[in-house]
């Protein structure tokens, strides 16, 4: 009977031992609402302490960086910037500038099929109570987009809108920029493997505990019911993946789709895909390349992801899926789609 | 009582303890492997404050420092049917099936039908 304690003991470590065994990596996931979305953070830890610890001090990071960038904020530094479009520069902190510069070079590359001056155009689409807005306001704001206006010193450490009106709208770069800054701040606290999920803009880095790529479901365009959410699975491991698609916030009128990515030159929604699906290295690239390979269409687009060296998995009006070459073997198509 | 207890061997209660502990571990393990995509969490603050079915319609009234939100839950969708924040981004979001619907100036999150079984390989969507 006295070794019934060490018995009991001995069965309670059979149920609960394998999975709690000291110093064994494990997965922790914790979420919380931030940038007006959904922000899942996954690691790889030896323990939760060390896990909750790097996650927090992640949220935290995505949760200032929100803060200075934040277009519908009164007092982001977005806001104070274009609050002075036309007027005079402003002094904005080293990451604000960074991520401006970040976003002016998104749109040279893409010949401004991404623009983030997109603002005042933006503005006049409500796609909630699908009111395509008249033709000659799209006209009379179409001046106002154009990134070559926004004059960065980096020595001054200032931006400004040359022209009265103008309005920068990070909304298409910040989340996967913040993913890499997350993905950088669990790395400084010890985390070597890790998972950022800001909404639809992901940066994945090391692996899972057993040594798998971390798996990433790619949204079907065309969901009809809940079996078919998802249309491929993506499997990676260092690197980023940003979807674009005309799914997002659309309404439909005369037949016709009208969603919120818009072509910079024209003020129009493009209907060249149905999404696109970016994957490199950084959150940053693929969350404004997105965006950019939707605008220009099949051939330029393509061009693009050529000449960039990306990657993507792309949907086009058909339902057809087509994916670059860097990453087959790293696509499962679902059964059922 | 003790009678019972005299009467039983060290097999007896090496049993009835394997037994206890299988049905507690049981409650650990059947919450990891069930299911839980059927419900509608509203979270205010940061704190469950709500945990509705899907499948019954209905409607709720949250205060926040924007005053009333109104949650409208309809044939397995939910939707902020009505807000007084100041960009009401979370109206304009619309039905949602699964996922997520946030008003951060209210501090109101909604969870839509978390656990989707047929997807708890994967690790996060893209989309």
């Amino acid at each position: 009977m006295k070794r019934l304690p060490a018995l009991f003991i001995f069965i309670l470590w059979l149920f609960f031992g394998f999975s709690c065994t000291a110093d064994k990596p494990s997965m922790y996931k914790k979420s919380k609402a931030l940038m007006d979305t959904f922000v899942t953070i996954t690691v790889v830890a030896e323990t939760p302490e060390k896990a909750d610890k790097a996650i927090e001090s992640a949220f935290s990071a995505i949760s200032r960086f929100s803060n200075l960038i934040d277009f519908f904020s009164e007092t982001s530094e977005i806001t104070v910037i274009n609050n002075n479009a036309g007027i005079r520069p402003v002094k904005v902190s080293s990451q604000t500038l960074d991520l401006i510069e970040k976003a002016i070079e998104a749109a040279e590359k893409s010949h401004g099929a991404f623009d983030p001056t997109i603002g005042p155009v933006i503005q006049l689409w409500d796609f909630h109570k699908g009111i395509k807005p008249p033709d000659n306001e799209i006209r009379r704001k179409l001046p106002l987009v154009d990134y070559r206006n926004i004059i960065v010193d980096r020595n001054a450490s200032t931006a400004f809108l040359v022209k009265k009106g103008m309005m920068i709208d990070l909304g298409g770069i910040a989340k996967g920029y913040a993913a890499d800054l997350a993905s950088e701040e669990l790395r400084q606290n010890g985390i070597s493997s890790g998972l950022v999920a800001i909404a639809g803009d992901i940066r994945a880095f090391g692996t899972k505990p057993d040594g798998m790529p971390w798996k990433i479901g790619v949204k079907n365009p065309r969901q009809t019911n809940e079996k078919d959410e998802i249309i491929a699975r993506l499997s990676l491991t260092d690197s980023a993946v940003s979807t674009s698609g005309d799914y997002e916030r659309y309404f439909m009128q005369d037949n016709k789709r009208y969603h919120h990515l818009l072509n910079p030159k024209t003020g129009y929604p493009e209907n060249n895909f149905r999404s696109v699906s970016i994957i490199t290295g950084k959150g940053v690239h693929t969350d404004s390349y997105a965006t950019a390979v939707f605008i220009l269409g099949p051939e330029k687009g393509m061009h693009f992801i050529e000449q960039s060296g990306i990657d993507a998995l792309i949907i086009d009006n058909s339902g057809r899926i087509i994916t670059t070459q860097g990453i087959k073997g790293k696509v499962q198509l679902e059964e059922n789609n | 009582m003790k009678k019972i207890i005299k009467s039983t061997t060290l097999a007896d209660r090496l049993l009835f303890l394997f037994l206890t502990v299988v049905s507690i571990s049981g409650i650990f393990y059947a919450r990891e492997a069930l299911p839980q995509g059927n419900d509608v969490i509203i979270e205010i603050n940061g704190k469950p404050a709500y945990s509705l079915p899907l499948d019954i319609n209905r409607s709720v009234s949250v205060n926040g420092p924007y005053g009333v939100t109104e949650i409208e839950i309809l044939d397995r969708k939910v939707r902020i049917r009505e807000a007084h924040c100041p960009n009401r981004i979370c109206v304009k979001e619309g039905w949602v099936s699964r996922g997520i619907i946030v008003c951060l100036p209210n501090r109101i999150v909604v969870i839509v039908g978390g656990g989707n079984e047929r997807h708890r390989d994967i690790d996060a969507i893209t989309g």
